[in-house]
């Protein structure tokens, strides 16, 4: 193809050549369009991260895209002897110098090539103890051995393996280097690379690259090194490369480019800059027109048993066993059969049986896995190895072969999304295990498959609001305090623009104005969203039958015996890679150890696919939105939703857990779903049929099921397809279009395509159409597919019904399971407590190291009540009263915390602890814990500050006392000499301490501190209940919000435990606040936030007043303003004076505002970290 | 800076006589035969005191070199001994 263009770039780096590119591959190839580039090679450092992603952004645009890679090689080491290096001998160690090859890919071969050598140079970069990543970098010999197919130019002005050599003044190396890869590579694939970066040298340099080209006989090159697609994005490359080199800008000034020369430029502009060596920028030409290596189409991969004809036979046999056992004597049979006929026909027209039977082999691996993890014997066996979600729980050939667990005949679930004879890329079929399944089972699968032919896929973490001020925060070198006052008040969600207020707020407008910080917020609002490193996917695997290292380099992984290839699951799915996903939910986790503590407690196996599946009582609950805990509607946003939807069976929840979705909300769905469906009610109460009020009649087949909203993705689809005249894969491709970040072109040609469809199908006017397609528009969020609403929706019922039914084992299990869910497990405890289930502190004579159930039948210390000690909130030596919040002990069983949740103990420690315990009886004193349990003292210090040791006697010979934390720490420091940080602990003599001299308990407000500080979940009195007597008594509690009127102006305070500020909410923040009587829902209007945004993005606890709402059973306060709780004013005089951390049982902090400052800023210090802005913890 | 102290290689200003492109020509009253070297400077973008300079290496038709910069702020050209 002759070029009109004078000059092809072929050097050129994007995002993906971490903290030294600064453009994404999309920015890249839109500017070289613009720019003229008929063709442009993407050549990022030792990877093809983003070599896919470039192709295909190239493919809607007039830019050929060239693939490449510029590789670290270790440069021979000695300058005078030989300068080869014996065959594998490979050192871990760094090389002392290396240098960069530009390697550009020819043809399949060349692509063969590059990837082995990327996978190479990778292949020893976690050989370290802690598995850190270090430089990849491969040998000369191993790029002369896979040279074939491949271009090679000598590298960039500095760091080139001949540009570097002059730089460094060692033109005579420089030149032996030059003709070994002048061997390697020959003449027709050699090239000397000139560039013209600006730097003082550059013409001295390209003289002397020049004359060695012509001494070696080979042409030169003329390069750009690109690394932005323009001007103002170089500086963040300067400020990447800071951040990469640990220093600030003034720091790395010398090793920093200096100016902007590596922005990209037109090819008139390249031409002129080279001007004194025209040769090298007409080679540029002729050497893109010969690398026509299209890595879109000449891949050459195959998935496994891809062409096996026996596959299909194979399969419809399993099927057709399957089901014959599933639909025996069942209506349903008939259209089972009609389903799975049509179901194969497009498998075998798609050549996809052995794919299907793939993954009914990997599913039988989990089975094999899950019977070792779990053990036979176990209760869970009964349960499968794993569950299917997303839209393969459609089809019914993953239902028959295990790879779903939903009926799609029975729950009418439609499976065009998911197979059809017109899509051209492979299904996707994800799987949900429990994590300690997962964790064996990927290995597993590597050996099943091969190293070689087994690998999980890339994910790239993006830079997000926090990370970026404070990398580049620390680049700019602004003073830490100031940044990390700012990176804390930003969101994870929050867009750069937003992020003035915040500097604004957290420093004040002076500081702010300061040019470090204005240069700040714009280099923010540049590296958002672009890739910080590359990480692993939480569990997509590609499997290949021949080796995957011919189709993508495959890297070492963080973590131990897992490894990577070099694409996200896009990349890979474009690539036709056959990809799973093996994911770990912690929910499934959660449910199975509840199963197993069920059976322990109660003795009584429990089949969870038994269970009734219509339970009044758990649906009730569900419609009352007590669903702390519960899968996919534990959240603020369903709670609210909850009560005014009233699910009443499983379809219900299946349309519950759809709807909260950003997708529905920013098509406009939920509200009108709401109110149709109290209508449809009325209407049935009334005895008459509910008219649905469709936007056009073409729609009821689509929309039936969900009032006439699009509310599932396949709805999309469907509606594309009934109203706009679309094929199905033309709907398809909508739906990927939408789900991509980088389609935005790719959606407004759909959205032209279906305004027309629609007038030429219905003739429907433009203005419906446009309506319509906004709904569609609100899917670029993210939608459920129907199949995996009603997978999740099964998982919601099964795990409310064990709140309901099982309450203790359930919580039991939610804690051991952490971190999961919505709610830290202070508020799970919180909640659980208002529901009168009693939870006990750790106990070394009576705790496990994970959370367990106790039982009255107990064969532990006593019975299963709580004891004494455990009953806070009475004073010393009176009579004991019920733990805090609870009533009798329901059903005799308490959850008694582990000593796992002890924070900083050594878990090797406690687990020895307890097999002592189980081995020679309970601990008589703390003497005898610290001599026999091999705990250190760091530990036993910290089962002591947690309570864990309150219930040890004082004295063997006496009953157990109620012994205080101080006490026992006082005796712990006595008796305990061992620190436990090597193998073996010395252990004490067990000699009973003497007693303690008189110490000051706690107090209430020093055993919540230290609750916290020490487990995180706090047992006695609610901070807010400690505090109120010194509060405004205007105040109300959440429980006498339930008594106020709608519209009535309210006072409230609590402890914020989730804000959230969705992107579909418009600038609201929502607050979720607990006080001792339960939650309140505050709304916060984006003036408010605006007004008081530290306030309501960092304090811990608050005081709000507002307006009342009471809507359908849910009660809100619309905040009209926020303060921090310690800045409350009393409207009495203020009491005496007293410390926070007060003296005597049963003393609240003091109500002077300076003694609530001093409490509450000892709780922000140790309080658990709830929901923030999209992301549990700090 | 303490008083009585004067920056070594302190940049002068200096009158340059420019051609097609804006290359130097003459340096003062000395012409110039040749640019050796051309290199760019454009950093300190982040506080006021940017550095935004294009620089040539000279070699003056009297023999002698001289090292001349443009600064793309001011529009003045400098002599600096680098």
């Amino acid at each position: 193809m002759a070029s009109a263009a004078p000059y092809i770039e072929l050097h050129a780096h994007s995002a993906f050549s971490f903290l030294d590119g600064a453009s994404t591959p999309l920015e890249l190839a839109a500017a070289a369009e613009e720019l003229g580039y008929p063709a442009f090679a993407l050549t990022d450092h030792d990877g093809i991260w983003g070599s896919r992603e470039f192709a295909e952004s190239c493919e809607g645009l007039a830019v050929r895209a060239i693939t490449g890679a510029e590789l670290t090689m270790a440069l021979p080491e000695s300058p005078d002897g030989p300068i080869s290096r014996a065959r594998g001998d490979i050192s871990a160690h760094r090389p002392r110098e290396v240098a960069h090859l530009t390697l550009l890919v020819e043809g399949a071969a060349g692509y063969r090539n590059l990837c082995r050598l990327l996978t190479a140079a990778h292949s020893h970069t976690r050989d370290n103890p802690g598995r850190a990543a270090s430089q990849p970098w491969a040998t000369l010999e191993q790029v002369e051995e896979h040279a074939a197919g491949l271009v090679c130019l000598s590298g960039c002005a500095r760091d080139g393996a001949l540009a570097g050599a002059f730089e460094r003044g060692d033109t005579a190396r420089g030149e032996r280097l030059g003709r070994r890869l002048l061997a390697a590579f020959g003449r027709e694939r050699f090239r000397v690379e000139l560039q013209r970066p600006y730097w003082r040298h550059d013409r001295a340099r390209n003289r002397w690259l020049a004359q060695l080209a012509a001494r070696l006989g080979v042409a030169t090159v003329a390069t750009g090194n690109v690394h932005s697609h323009s001007r103002r994005r170089a500086r963040l490359q300067d400020a990447f490369v800071a951040i990469g080199l640990g220093e600030t800008l003034e720091e790395s000034e010398p090793r920093r480019r200096g100016n902007r020369s590596s922005a990209l430029a037109s090819p008139a502009a390249m031409a002129a800059r080279f001007a004194e060596h025209p040769e090298a920028v007409a080679e540029t030409v002729r050497l893109a027109e010969r690398l026509q290596f299209d890595l879109t189409q000449d891949l050459g991969y195959r998935h496994p048993r891809e062409g096996d004809r026996s596959a299909d036979r194979e399969l419809a046999e399993l099927c057709a066993q399957r089901l014959a056992e599933s639909y025996a004597g069942r209506a349903s049979r008939t259209v089972a059969e009609g389903r799975l006929e049509q179901e194969l026909a497009t498998i075998r027209h798609r050549n996809l049986s052995g794919f299907f039977l793939i993954h009914h082999q990997l599913l039988e691996l989990a089975r094999e896995v899950a019977v070792e993890v779990r053990g036979r014997a176990s209760p869970r066996a009964v349960l499968p190895p794993g569950r299917g979600r997303g839209s393969s729980v459609s089809s019914i050939v993953c239902y028959l072969t295990g790879l779903s667990h939903i009926d799609p005949v029975e729950k009418n679930l439609f499976s065009g999304r998911f197979l059809n004879d017109e899509s051209k890329t492979l299904p996707d079929i994800d799987l949900d295990f429990p994590r300690d399944i997962r964790e064996v089972l990927i290995p597993r699968v590597h050996e099943v498959y091969g190293a070689d032919r087994s690998a999980l896929v890339a994910a790239f973490p993006t830079y997000r609001p926090r990370g970026v001020v404070r990398d580049l925060g620390k680049a700019l070198g602004l003073p830490p305090r100031e940044i990390e006052k700012v990176a804390k008040t930003t969101g994870f969600h929050e867009s750069a623009g937003e992020m003035e207020q915040d500097v604004i707020a957290a420093i004040g407008p002076e500081r702010a104005a300061a040019p470090r910080w204005k240069a700040l917020l714009w280099l923010c609002d540049d590296a958002m969203g672009l890739p910080r490193n590359a990480s692993q996917h939480s569990g997509g695997m590609v499997i290949s039958t021949e080796p995957l290292v011919d189709v993508c380099p495959i890297v070492p992984a963080a973590m131990a015996g897992r490894q990577i290839v070099q694409w996200d699951k896009d990349s890979c799915s474009d690539a036709g890679l056959l990809k799973i996903d093996l994911l770990g939910l912690g929910m499934l986790s959660a449910v199975e150890r509840c199963v197993d503590e069920v059976e322990r407690t109660r003795g009584q196996p429990l089949d969870l696919s038994r269970i009734p599946l219509d339970d009044r009582e758990t649906y009730a609950s569900i419609r009352a939105a007590e669903t702390t805990g519960v899968f996919q509607i534990e959240s603020r946003a369903q709670m609210q939703m909850l009560p005014r939807t009233r699910p009443q069976n499983l379809d219900d929840l299946t349309v519950q857990v759809a709807l909260v979705r950003p997708g529905p909300i920013q098509g406009g769905a939920v509200h009108p779903y709401i109110e149709r469906r109290k209508q449809q009610r009325r209407c049935e109460r009334e005895g008459r049929e509910y008219a649905i009020p469709y936007a056009h009649e073409s729609l009821e087949h689509a929309l039936k099921e969900t009032l006439g909203t699009i509310v599932y993705q396949e709805q999309v689809l469907e509606v594309a397809i009934d109203f706009a005249g679309f094929r199905h894969a033309e709907a398809e491709q909508l739906r990927r279009a939408m789900s991509r970040k980088r389609s935005q072109e790719a959606i407004e040609k759909h959205h032209r395509n279906f305004i027309a469809g629609a007038r030429q199908k219905h003739k429907a006017p433009a203005e419906l159409a446009e309506r319509i397609w906004e709904q569609i528009q609100g899917f670029a969020g993210f939608g459920f597919p129907k199949a995996h609403s009603a997978a999740f929706g099964l998982l919601a019922y099964q795990s409310a019904w064990l709140r309901v039914h099982r309450a203790e084992e359930f919580l039991c299990a939610l804690l051991n399971e952490q971190p999961m869910g919505f709610y830290p497990p202070d508020a799970l405890v919180q909640e659980a407590q208002r529901r009168k289930i009693v939870i006990a502190p750790p106990d070394a004579n009576r705790s496990q190291v994970l959370c367990h159930v106790e039982t009255s039948r107990s064969s532990e210390v006593g019975s299963g009540d709580p004891r004494p000690h455990e009953q806070r909130g009475g004073s010393v030596g009176g009579p004991p009263t019920p733990p805090h919040g609870a009533g009798a002990v329901r059903d005799g069983l308490v959850v008694r915390v582990g000593l796992g949740y002890v924070k900083g103990v050594r878990s090797e420690e406690m687990e020895g602890l307890v097999v002592e315990r189980e081995r020679g009886g309970v601990y008589a004193g703390i003497a005898d814990l610290a001599s026999r349990s091999g705990a250190g003292m760091p530990s036993l210090e910290r089962l002591a500050w947690a309570g864990a040791l309150d219930g040890i006697p004082a004295d063997p010979a006496a009953a157990a006392s109620a012994a205080e934390r101080r006490e026992a720490l006082w005796r712990v420091g006595v008796a305990a000499n061992g620190r436990g940080r090597t193998r073996r602990t010395q252990l004490a003599l067990p000699i009973e301490p003497p007693r303690a001299p008189p110490l000051q308990p706690l107090g209430d407000w020093g055993e919540l501190i230290a609750d916290y500080r020490s487990t995180g979940i706090a047992l006695g009195k609610h901070p807010m209940e400690l505090m109120r007597p010194g509060l405004d008594p205007a105040l109300l509690s959440s429980a006498e919000l339930e008594r106020a009127g709608d519209g009535s102006t309210v006072e409230v305070a609590g402890m914020v435990v989730a804000r959230q500020r969705p992107g579909t909410a418009k600038g609201i923040v929502f607050m979720t606040l607990e006080d001792e009587r339960g939650i309140v829902n505050a709304i916060v209007p984006k003036r408010v936030y605006e007004r008081h945004r530290a306030t309501v993005r960092a304090a811990v606890m608050v005081r709000a007043r507002g307006r009342l709402e009471r809507r359908e059973g849910v009660v809100n306060v619309l905040i009209e303003s926020v303060e921090p709780l310690e800045r409350d004013a009393a409207p009495q005089p203020p009491r005496p004076e007293r410390p926070p951390t007060s003296r005597g049982r049963g003393q609240a902090p003091a109500g002077s505002r300076h003694a609530r400052e001093l409490a509450v800023a000892e709780l922000r210090a140790v309080a658990p970290a709830g929901h923030s802005f999209g992301r549990r913890g700090k | 800076m303490t008083p009585g102290l004067r920056r070594l290689y302190a940049p002068e200003p200096v009158a340059v006589g420019t051609g097609a492109g804006g290359t130097p020509c003459a340096v003062g009253e000395v012409g110039v035969e040749a640019v050796r070297e051309e290199w760019v400077v454009d950093d300190r973008w982040w506080i006021p005191e940017q550095l935004q300079r294009h620089y040539f290496e000279l070699a003056l038709v009297n023999g002698r070199s001289a090292v001349v910069f443009r600064c793309a702020l001011s529009g003045r050209w400098y002599r600096q001994r680098a």
